[in-house]
């Protein structure tokens, strides 16, 4: 009466571009995070002026004439969102061998990130910024510069995602996985990015 | 009996058009492969130390006499500031990243890099910004700058150095993480544990400082209202060419002297978990990094003032001590444990953590206020002693790992003369300037100060120093060069086993 041998458990690999990914979302993180760091101290530090309310003291940091289109970058915001739940609903569909739909969650995700670039453009030019007179400016235009750098990037890896799903790879899930990981990494940066800049001004 | 007679001559041709020169050349250019991206990386950075030792030496005797100035007083802020990107982004980051990139997968029994392509394209692009920011340096550009394009150079050619070593750093991390070979992390030797730490470090820290670029550059080309001129760029900058950041780069010596002393001792290392932890509290040093701040202690006025005072302070600058002090320690316990024989590799690995461990001391006691050293000459020398540590550490590494990398190993003996050489190089162009901190000296400037008695010699000591670490470097390379005709190691891999 001998006990049935226990077959071995499946050797778990850790996938080299999830990790590549995780690691480059991490620095891309740091560079946000930085820029928001050195951004909030120098609003801190900014002189202070009297508030349109003619009572309360308000930072100098916003020029009085300077109007945030919150609109715009509110609609940035929510256009994240769909970005991600795109993102992984190409994992699922590629989880369930599924390739068109695989290749639709690419390409969607793909145009929303042409759309918030095309937002962000549309932002820069509604605010119409002189990049020449204060610190605001300077920072305002490095900040979201850089911002849009980042988003560029996710767009080509989206772009790449999908050529190599039309190309036959569509069982590389962890592409797949890893693709989606950068789009929360850098959803999570604009909302940071968005809360700071956009909405706490 | 055709396909012989007709392949055999095929072959030859092909092996010799293999080894023709274009050949060689066109294979060096487009390798993926981790010996030749590491040695690529750390004959630059022996490169980039001729440039580092050269500027010491002018420096130091320029610094000789206060009254009369070798260098231009126009281009001495630059020249320091030339000798600082030397040491950190041509001679540390480099070595000890080329270290772990010629190295690491040895150390893992894995084939290749993950990601080769790249570690590759890091390395490549760091030779294209380290020589942007040398051109740059060369013309007119840099901190206190005076050419506009060329400080705009500077400030490409250093983001551009910054991104390539993050990539470079993506490639070590996702090696160690990857090509485990089914081991655990806590089983892979600490050489390799040491530079996944390292890559984390500069992963989390150098986009930090690509950020205040970004900021500095756009700033820089418009306004000039929030961050200044040429002269303010070191202001916001100049933490990555400082300690304890700097440790953040070197964390790869401490693996090669825990590795080296398992060697040596022939015997395991009784705490090797607690060498793991030394070596991951080198990590500590990120706080300090991403917030940019140095911390002075001042003891204030109530013990609250004097608590709030100390706790950033002991985080920012003791608790990195502990890093190298562990390691240090441990393989001391190493030593006792096993039956210890001469070896190379310990030897100047040693002695470069125990530079290390003097450098992090120095920059402690540096930022203690009550001292007064901050902005002497004593900052220059804690820099000093942390690189020139690392390029000890670097010639026990590449020691220790030569025998499984290239098959071919160092003479230990040899290497023994050239670590204690350098060790005293290292003491030359370091520990006078310990004294001449003590002394008042002001960093980065070469006149307006008291240059009689013994400062004046301090600073002839230091530019001897420099000298010396050259020689060393040069003892080296040629040590390196004649291995190349010794016996082959019968089995590559008898240093790697895990502890």
């Amino acid at each position: 009466m001998t006990a049935p041998a226990l077959t071995a458990a499946p050797t778990r690999r850790t996938s080299t571009v999830f990790v590549a990914t995780a690691f480059v979302a991490a620095g891309a993180s740091m560079l946000m995070g930085s820029m928001l760091a050195m951004w909030l101290d120098f609003r801190a530090k900014a002189p202070t002026r009297v508030a349109s309310d003619g009572v309360s003291l308000i930072k100098d940091w916003l020029k009085r004439d300077v109007a945030i289109p919150e609109v715009a970058a509110t609609t940035l915001m929510i256009t994240f969102v769909i970005a991600c739940v795109m993102a992984q609903w190409a994992v699922y569909s590629a989880r369930r061998g599924d390739k068109s739909h695989t290749t639709l969650a690419l390409a969607i995700t793909m145009f929303t990130g042409l759309a918030i670039i095309n937002a962000q453009i549309a932002l820069w030019m509604q605010i119409d910024l002189v990049l020449r007179n204060d610190a605001y400016e300077t920072m305002f235009y490095a900040i979201t510069g850089t911002m849009m750098a980042i988003i560029v990037s996710a767009v080509v890896y989206s772009f790449v995602a999908m050529f190599r799903v039309l190309a036959g790879r569509g069982a590389d899930h962890d592409v797949l996985r890893a693709h989606a990981l950068y789009w929360y990494a850098v959803s999570g940066m604009f909302a940071a990015l968005w809360f700071v800049v956009y909405v706490q001004k | 009996m055709s396909i012989s007679v007709s392949g055999a001559p095929s072959a030859t041709t092909a092996q010799r058009a293999a080894n023709s020169p274009v050949q060689r050349v066109t294979g060096w250019l487009t390798t993926i492969h981790h010996a030749t991206i590491g040695a690529s990386l750390l004959v630059a950075s022996a490169l980039w130390l001729v440039v580092a030792t050269v500027i010491g030496v002018v420096l130091g005797f320029d610094r000789l006499d206060a009254s009369s100035a070798v260098v231009d007083a126009g281009a001495l802020t630059q020249l320091f500031s030339l000798h600082r990107f030397a040491l950190v982004f041509g001679v540390a980051a480099p070595a000890m990243l080329g270290l772990v990139v010629w190295s690491l997968p040895a150390q893992l029994h894995a084939a290749n890099l993950s990601l080769s392509r790249l570690a590759a394209f890091g390395w490549w692009s760091w030779l294209v910004g380290s020589v942007t920011v040398l051109v740059s340096y060369l013309g007119n550009g840099g901190p206190g700058g005076g050419d506009a394009q060329y400080v705009e150079t500077y400030l490409l050619g250093l983001g551009i150095v910054l991104v390539a070593l993050a990539l470079i750093a993506v490639s070590v991390a996702a090696t160690v993480l990857t090509r485990r070979n089914g081991r655990a992390l806590s089983d892979v030797p600490v050489g390799a544990f040491a530079a996944l730490v390292t890559a984390l470090g500069v992963v989390l820290t150098l986009p930090v400082a690509l950020g205040t670029i970004i900021y500095v550059w756009l700033d820089y080309v418009n306004a000039r209202v929030a961050f200044g001129g040429a002269d303010l760029i070191d202001t916001w900058l100049g933490w990555v060419t400082r300690e304890p950041h700097t440790l953040l780069v070197v964390v790869p010596a401490l693996g090669v002297l825990a590795d080296a002393v398992v060697r040596t001792a022939r015997g395991r290392q009784p705490l090797r978990g607690v060498v793991l932890i030394g070596v991951g509290i080198s990590l500590s040093v990120v706080a300090s990094s991403a917030t940019q701040q140095a911390h002075v202690f001042a003891p204030g006025d109530t013990p609250t003032g004097t608590l709030q005072s100390l706790v950033p302070y002991a985080l920012f600058n003791l608790v990195p001590l502990l890093a190298p002090l562990v390691v240090v320690l441990l393989s001391l316990l190493a030593l006792r444990a096993g039956t210890p024989g001469i070896s190379g590799a310990f030897v100047a690995a040693f002695l470069g953590v125990g530079m290390i461990f003097t450098g992090l001391v120095g920059s402690a006691a540096m930022h203690l206020d009550a001292l007064g050293l901050v902005g002497t000459v004593f900052g220059e020398a804690t820099l000093v002693y942390v690189v020139y540590g690392a390029v000890l550490a670097a010639i026990g590494g590449i020691t220790l790992h030569a025998g499984s990398v290239t098959g071919r190993a160092l003479p230990d003996g040899k290497v023994v003369l050239v670590a204690l050489l350098g060790f005293v190089a290292t003491v030359l162009a370091s520990l006078p300037h310990y004294v001449a901190g003590f002394l008042d000296q002001p960093a980065n400037v070469a006149s307006g100060f008291d240059d009689s008695g013994l400062v004046g010699v301090t600073n002839v000591i230091v530019a001897l120093g420099h000298l010396l670490m050259l020689v060393t470097m040069l003892g080296f390379v040629g040590l390196v060069v004649t291995s190349r005709r010794a016996d082959a190691v019968t089995d590559r891999y008898r240093v790697e086993q895990p502890a």
